[in-house]
């Protein structure tokens, strides 16, 4: 419950800082890899990386993040099947992969295995899609509930609360 | 500090909700916002990068050993299929080098036992293919090794669907493959008649077997006999055939005539139809008969199984030698292959030949793990190589304490890469107290599709294991002695010899005692008065269908004392089995074969007359055809009418 309000408040936050909808999109997009793959890999670190020297929003990132490990549970048998798909059964790829595997430093990326590769794959052709959804959503939601939203109480007693101080404290 | 996806302090915030306050005309009351281009890099954000670095960096120093600990004990001990324990772990990244202490291996045939226990073992890797996630070995040490030890806990037994565990298992079928008789030492006074099942015996089941087959062939020859509308064929060329009786070519005109020698011939290409219906039938008979004549001849050779399973029933005793020194070393001797084999193929699970990629479990995690495809390249980096390693090892306890010189040679997962056979030896270098020598020498080659392994270990002064013998409580301590093992595999094939001697054998009664029976005392008279051991086990065959033999000096004097004493009385038991067996198995086939006599018999009668039938119609079609054309035209024949 404390995890979903958390959430709850982090969306809502998010939605009205003063990021605008193409920094929130960026962030979700890039975040929804830390949710989608396996976390313990080299590409996540590349992207968490990115969330933090890039000038997209690291809160969206990390709400996209918590959004989508369940998601990437539930996909785990496509990715499992994308990554088969790519890595053996098809040979044309096979000399790709043996190089890949035997370069020094992409051999960690572990894209040899096929749940990493294939939730990145998965993830990176969801880039595009997620950015224009969320950039779209932003918009629309700025425009219609926005302002009922920050009128509400519990926007109000959010903002007002100590955790929105620090909140505020790491603000821009 | 800034937070991602804020504007710089300063700047008007792009996002401002209407506030209703608009000014004139419609226009906002804000200011205008100013079209400043949106920087893409937030160079603060590098400062709680590097500070989330530093953080991962402080937990790995701490953490980093135990978790490296716990994935390499659990890949160990999936690998091996046996439990894999490590004490501790050192990891200098500097010098690329690991240091492990405390190292057990679970024997995976006793989860009670260590393999061996190594007090330290550092490992000192090349640099740069870890960064290709493979090992490669410059050099290695080990000190304190202690072997056979008892462990506090038993190993946790290694399940799943991990390759050691199905090979295990596989193993364990390798095992159950011998068959090893017993030695059964059942007293003479108690070899009484013996009340046989006949449902029980193979022979009567075959018997029964073949005389459905009789029902079945003899239904199909008459379903077979009625297709042949013999009948029919033969009806049809009667009246042609009186058709044209007396009949010539004046009397029927040429286009009469012409016509009658068109039905001749198209009744003689029924009669020759049917004919060769009639030896197509023949040939179907004969399949079927010679197929039940095959049974009848299975049935035979069933009874030699019911002479064996009657003779077992009556649990007598074997004189043979192989058979005794099968049922007294068979167990022993095949979990000592057995052992050997299970390393081999271990072996070649992690060492296949080719470059294809290979597939293995991914690392375990709270998501699915995948599968991982290792891809292999001719000109790069096995993914674990042990170039050479020179170690003397010091095993400072258990049976075979001592100090051992070690080598090894391109003990690697992709010989397809390295293009060597793997190659290890072991040998004594200081005598103690159990072994004088000890020579161990071993070749793997899997650089080509046909893979090929072979182990020779030759320990000479060594003690040798003490084995129970079966059905009686007696245990032979071998003393001191030598053992040679030699193994071979080729293929599937395999080729293998365990031998032991010494001079030196003793004899001690187990603790618990009990009375032994006439058989058993006898037994256990010849054999604690032999004093020499000379043993020896051949395994042939292959992988999937070996054979064990095995001779020893104490199979031979036992055989040779059992059949003074005790093979008239045996051989008498055994004689009243068999003609037991053989009233049961005559009464039940001495009918079938008479019914397969006669369904013999009978088709080929029946097939003789209806060739008599249809030749004898051809002849009648002939005489009347060459009546008709005054003998211009004849009918053609038949091969073999």
């Amino acid at each position: 419950m404390l995890t979903l309000l958390k959430l709850l408040r982090s969306l809502i936050k998010t939605l009205h800082s003063d990021g605008s909808p193409g920094q929130i999109a960026a962030g979700v997009a890039l975040g929804a890899a830390l949710g989608l793959t396996p976390i313990m890999n080299a590409h996540n670190l590349i992207v968490f990386m990115l969330l933090t020297v890039l000038n997209v929003s690291f809160a969206a990132g990390m709400f996209a993040w918590a959004v989508f490990v369940p998601v990437g549970f539930l996909l785990d048998p496509v990715f499992d099947r994308v990554g088969h798909a790519l890595l053996v059964a098809t040979p044309a790829l096979r000399p790709l992969w043996t190089t890949w595997d035997n370069v020094p430093g992409l051999a960690l990326t572990n894209f040899n295995n096929t749940v990493v590769l294939g939730s990145v794959v998965v993830w990176l052709l969801l880039f595009v899609p997620l950015y224009v959804a969320t950039a779209y959503g932003v918009v629309r939601y700025r425009a219609t509930l926005g302002e009922r939203v920050r009128q509400s109480r519990f926007y109000k007693a959010l903002h007002a609360s100590q955790l929105y101080n620090v909140y505020a404290w790491f603000r821009p | 500090m800034s937070t991602p996806g804020s504007v710089r302090s300063g700047d008007a915030a792009r996002y401002t909700p209407t506030s209703g306050t608009v000014g004139a005309g419609g226009a906002p009351a804000t200011p205008p916002i100013s079209r400043k281009r949106t920087r893409i890099f937030r160079w603060e954000g590098i400062i709680p990068l590097f500070v989330g670095l530093a953080f991962l960096v402080c937990a790995w120093l701490v953490f980093g050993d135990r978790v490296l600990r716990g994935t390499i004990a659990e890949a160990g001990t999936k690998a091996l299929g046996t439990q894999l324990d490590i004490a501790g772990l050192a990891l200098h990244p500097l010098s690329s080098s690991i240091e492990l202490r405390g190292i057990a291996v679970a024997d995976p045939f006793d989860r009670t036992r260590n393999l061996f226990e190594v007090r330290g073992l550092r490992v000192q890797l090349e640099a740069e293919p870890l960064l290709q996630k493979k090992l490669v070995v410059k050099s290695i040490a080990i000190t304190d090794v202690t072997t056979g030890t008892k462990r506090a806990t038993p190993a946790t037994a290694v399940t799943g669907p991990g390759f050691a565990p199905a090979m295990l298992t596989a193993m364990q079928r390798f095992a159950q493959q011998f068959n090893v008789p017993l030695l059964s030492l059942t007293p003479l006074d108690t070899l009484k008649s013996l009340v046989l099942d006949p449902t029980s015996l193979k022979s009567v089941q075959t018997a029964l077997a073949v005389a459905h087959q009789v029902d079945s062939t003899k239904q199909a020859l008459e379903t077979g006999y009625a297709a042949l509308r013999l009948q029919q064929t033969i009806d049809s060329s009667r009246a042609v055939v009186a058709r044209l009786q007396g009949t010539n070519v004046r009397t029927l005109g040429i286009d009469g005539a012409r016509r009658a020698i068109a039905d001749v011939r198209a009744a003689s290409a029924r009669v020759d139809s049917a004919r060769r219906r009639v030896d197509a039938l023949l040939t179907t008979a004969r399949t079927g008969v010679d197929a039940l004549q095959a049974g009848v001849g299975a049935i035979d050779a069933a009874r030699r199984d019911d002479y064996a399973f009657a003779r077992g029933l009556l649990k007598l005793p074997s004189f043979e030698g192989p058979d005794l020194g099968s049922a007294i070393f068979g167990h022993v001797t095949i979990e000592k292959f057995q052992q050997a084999v299970y390393w081999t193929e271990l072996a070649r699970q992690y060492a296949p030949p080719g470059l294809l990629p290979r597939e293995s479990p991914g690392p375990k995690r709270l998501r699915r793990a995948g599968t991982t495809i290792h891809f292999a390249a001719a000109r790069a980096y096995p993914r674990f190589w042990l170039q050479r390693a020179d170690v003397n090892v010091a095993v400072t306890s258990g049976a075979l304490a001592g100090t051992y010189a070690i080598a090894a040679r391109d003990v690697t997962t992709d010989p397809a890469i390295v293009q060597r056979p793997t190659l290890f030896a072991m040998r004594r270098v200081a005598t103690g107290t159990s072994v004088d020598s000890l020579r161990v020498l071993g070749s793997l080659d899997h650089t080509t599709p046909r893979i090929r392994e072979t182990i020779t270990a030759n320990a000479a002064g060594v003690a040798l294991p003490t084995i129970a013998i079966p059905g009686l409580p007696y245990r032979m301590d071998g003393g001191r002695g030598t053992s040679e093992l030699r193994l071979a595999l080729d293929g599937e094939q395999i080729s293998g010899r365990w031998s032991l001697r010494s001079a030196h054998v003793t004899w001690k009664a187990d603790s618990v005692k009990r009375a032994l029976n006439t058989m058993e005392s006898l037994v256990a008279r010849v054999l604690t008065g032999v004093n020499q051991l000379d043993f020896t086990a051949d395994i042939t065959g292959t992988l999937a269908n070996p054979r064990l033999a095995v001779h020893s000096n104490l199979d031979r004097q036992l055989s040779d004392r059992l059949r003074a004493v005790a093979g008239e009385e045996v051989a008498k038991a055994e004689a009243r089995v068999r003609a037991q067996v053989d009233k049961i198995v005559d009464e039940k086939s001495a009918p079938v074969k008479v019914r397969v006599a006669e369904l013999r018999a009978d088709a080929e009668k029946r097939v003789a007359d209806a060739r008599t039938r249809l030749d004898e119609e051809k002849r009648k079609l002939d005489d009347r055809l060459k009546a008709l054309t005054s003998g211009a035209i004849t009918l053609p024949k038949l091969p073999g009418a």
